[in-house]
């Protein structure tokens, strides 16, 4: 029984919210590497969505463009959840290891990630006043997701349903934290390299004196 | 890809192109910078509508140097009445502003001389009679064209009228019933309305409080006081009507000068009293830069609307003219401060006649004329046509605009409107993008879908069904297997 590819332990994983995450556990299956494929979909999808949108739905403003902001939102988001999470239920008895929280997590995103792109194929075929339709994709998909995150952090940690709504609540805590202690230790090094670049401009300036 | 590319270079060569040209030429002929706002609000280098031609003295007009000028008003015989307010005089001119018909001081009432003292708003009506606000004589002047004084407004003997506060007539307009409307300085309930015989008749178009945090807290707590502390609390009130104009119609435009007030800065009021601009999603005069960073600060002190129905809003802070449709939408902004001819040090007066726009100075004691360029007349035409629904028509003169200035947001617009009433929506959709105007594309694509799928039925019927059935086939497929599985097990057992 389930001896799926690793493709199709992902279809399998969606399409059964409740039971799937833990049937991937028991047959340990799941690869990093479709994992890693899926938050690089999201990153390129939520360019998608910005770039290719339908103009009847979305004006983007395109006199500049910064890649940055699309990174922030998929990469360093998606690790600050992995990594908030692991830290958190390190404490609070798990079983998941760093590995099984980034391929569950990243399962879990799949509808939404569909989404972007079915949504941005939609709005070239819809007009405003059909916008319902793309609201029900949408909405749609981020309860499904989030069906699928609740499950995921409930079986690779084997915790019961309280404990998983607490983990989620301190791992969103935690990825406040690190999101604030980056930002910290980003600035004090730009001090540090501004101030380097001015020792340097000084000497310089003394040399040629 | 190689469309593209081609597509690539065009873009880059126009790029340089414009960097290249576009300083030179669109400021080569006026002596400040000429911008227009784009759809995010950012001030972009725009084709002059009008340009500077002259700037007037009174002794240019052989009346002797005007000493702060505070009015102009064209009458419609086309003559300039020009109130010379430190001079204590009215200048009358002929419509080409060349030469000083005659110079109105002494008036006379019942055979008793009159006199003015510091006038300073000035209009005359159709059937050829003189309002004058005599200012610091505290009364408004109603003559005919031989000086003899037929009525005077003086304050009202009403108890709507606040006793400690002085009355000094700033401008004065009258509508075709006859009703004089007065604007005082200091009075926050709107202009004074006198019917024609000269008896108050109450306020008229007072601006509303802007709902601030401030005044919504101290409404607040005005609820919860007690009469005794009720008694020292200050009312919020509305920034005063500066000055108004009246248009072919009836209707009265006012604008406010006050810089903390953004609500009803130009006002449209209809007989009633109601502002008919109040629920427009626009803001006059300058924007905000886009990241906040400066917050513009405009003080209307004149409007003026032509008889095409263009409204002129003067800014004393920048000393320049903004130049509205009358859907509000930015047309043209000409003017600045400086010393050169069409720059400004203190404006205090606008006035518009057919292809020209005549702003008073009250420092450099000048009146300056700007007249329509060939891009002005253009738009002018183009935005007539326009807002009275000739889309098709108002094609050609759109084109032409696009093909001055690439930039000019309201005339993709245009074009966009008029290629949807014709049906080419394909191209409508293009210039509707370059608009930036989303509502615009929204009826376009519309339109082309429906024509697509008219034409194509076919093919959209079969690709439909196709994913209906891609969909469809693996559920199929799989309930099949699983049917006949059960029988398998069934018939084993």
């Amino acid at each position: 029984m389930m001896n799926l590819t690793p493709v199709q332990w992902v279809s399998h994983v969606v399409f059964h919210p409740f039971e799937g995450f833990e049937n991937l556990r028991w047959k340990k299956a799941g690869s990093l590497k479709i994992a890693l494929i899926i938050v690089t979909f999201l990153f390129a999808g939520m360019l998608v969505s910005d770039r290719l949108y339908g103009f009847q739905f979305k004006a983007v403003y395109d006199k500049v463009f910064n890649i940055v902001p699309y990174i922030v939102r998929s990469y360093v988001v998606f690790a600050a959840w992995v990594t908030g999470n692991w830290a958190v239920c390190s404490l609070i008895n798990s079983e998941g290891t760093f590995r099984k929280i980034c391929i569950y997590s990243s399962y879990a995103l799949v509808p939404y990630v569909v989404q972007l792109y079915v949504n941005t194929a939609v709005s070239h075929i819809l007009i405003q006043d059909e916008v319902i339709f793309m609201q029900c994709i949408y909405y749609g998909s981020v309860i499904w997701s989030a069906l699928l995150m609740f499950s995921a952090v409930k079986a690779v940690h084997q915790y019961t349903c309280f404990q998983t709504i607490l983990a989620v609540a301190l791992t969103v805590a935690a990825m406040c934290i690190i999101m604030f202690i980056t930002v910290l230790l980003m600035s004090l090094f730009q001090q540090v390299a501004i101030f380097i670049y001015e020792l340097y401009t000084e000497i310089q300036y003394r040399i040629r004196v | 890809m190689h469309f593209k590319v081609k597509k690539l270079t065009a873009v880059l060569t126009a790029c340089i192109i414009s960097v290249l040209t576009s300083v030179s030429s669109v400021n080569a002929y006026e002596t400040y910078s000429v911008y227009n706002y784009d759809r995010w609000g950012e001030a972009v280098p725009s084709q002059a509508g009008y340009t500077a031609r002259k700037s007037v003295t009174g002794d240019d007009l052989g009346a002797g140097s005007f000493n702060m000028p505070g009015d102009i008003f064209i009458d419609t015989n086309g003559r300039f009445y020009i109130a010379d307010t430190g001079n204590s005089r009215i200048v009358v001119t002929d419509d080409q502003l060349n030469s000083a018909d005659s110079v109105l001081d002494t008036f006379t009432y019942n055979s008793q001389e009159l006199t003015l003292k510091n006038p300073k708003g000035i209009y005359v009506s159709p059937d050829n009679m003189i309002y004058i606000a005599d200012t610091e004589n505290s009364r408004v002047l109603v003559c005919d064209q031989n000086c003899k004084v037929k009525l005077i407004l003086e304050r009202p003997q009403s108890d709507l009228y606040p006793e400690n506060l002085t009355f000094l007539p700033q401008k004065v307009i009258s509508d075709r019933a006859g009703y004089i409307y007065v604007t005082v300085a200091n009075i926050t309930s709107g202009a004074l309305m006198y019917d024609k015989d000269g008896n108050f008749e109450g306020f008229y178009g007072a601006n509303r409080v802007k709902k601030t945090s401030q005044v919504v807290m101290d409404y607040f707590w005005k609820l919860l006081a007690p009469d005794s502390m009720r008694k020292y609390m200050t009312d919020a009130v509305p920034a005063p009507v500066t000055n108004f104009d009246i248009d072919s119609d009836g209707f009265i435009y006012t604008c406010c000068s006050s810089r903390k007030q953004d609500t009803d800065v130009i006002k449209k009021v209809n007989t009633a009293g109601y502002n008919l601009f109040a629920d427009y999603d626009i803001s006059f005069g300058d924007y905000p830069t886009p990241d906040y960073s400066n917050t513009p600060q405009n003080s209307f002190v004149d409007v003026d609307v032509s008889d095409d129905g263009l409204i002129n809003c003067l800014d004393f802070t920048n000393g320049r003219i903004f130049q509205y449709d009358e859907e509000c939408n930015l047309l043209f902004v000409m003017g600045s401060l400086g010393n050169q001819t069409g720059t400004f040090t203190q404006v205090s007066a606008v006035e518009s006649s057919d292809s020209s726009i005549y702003v008073a100075d009250a420092q450099k004691n000048t009146i300056t004329v700007f007249d329509e360029t060939v891009f002005g007349s253009y738009v002018h035409k183009a935005v007539r046509l326009y807002n009275d629904g000739y889309y098709d028509e108002a094609l050609k003169p759109w084109n032409e605009v696009l093909r001055m200035d690439g930039g000019y947001c309201l005339a993709s617009n245009g074009i966009a409107s008029a290629l949807i009433n014709k049906g080419e929506y394909k191209k409508a959709m293009k210039y509707a993008k370059a608009a930036d105007n989303q509502w615009l594309y929204n009826r376009a694509f519309e339109g082309w879908r429906t024509e697509f799928i008219n034409s194509n039925f076919s093919a959209v019927a079969a690709v439909l069904a196709g994913i209906i059935l891609i969909i469809s086939a693996p559920v199929y497929l799989k309930k099949r297997k699983k049917r006949l599985h059960k029988s398998e097990m069934e018939e084993q057992s």
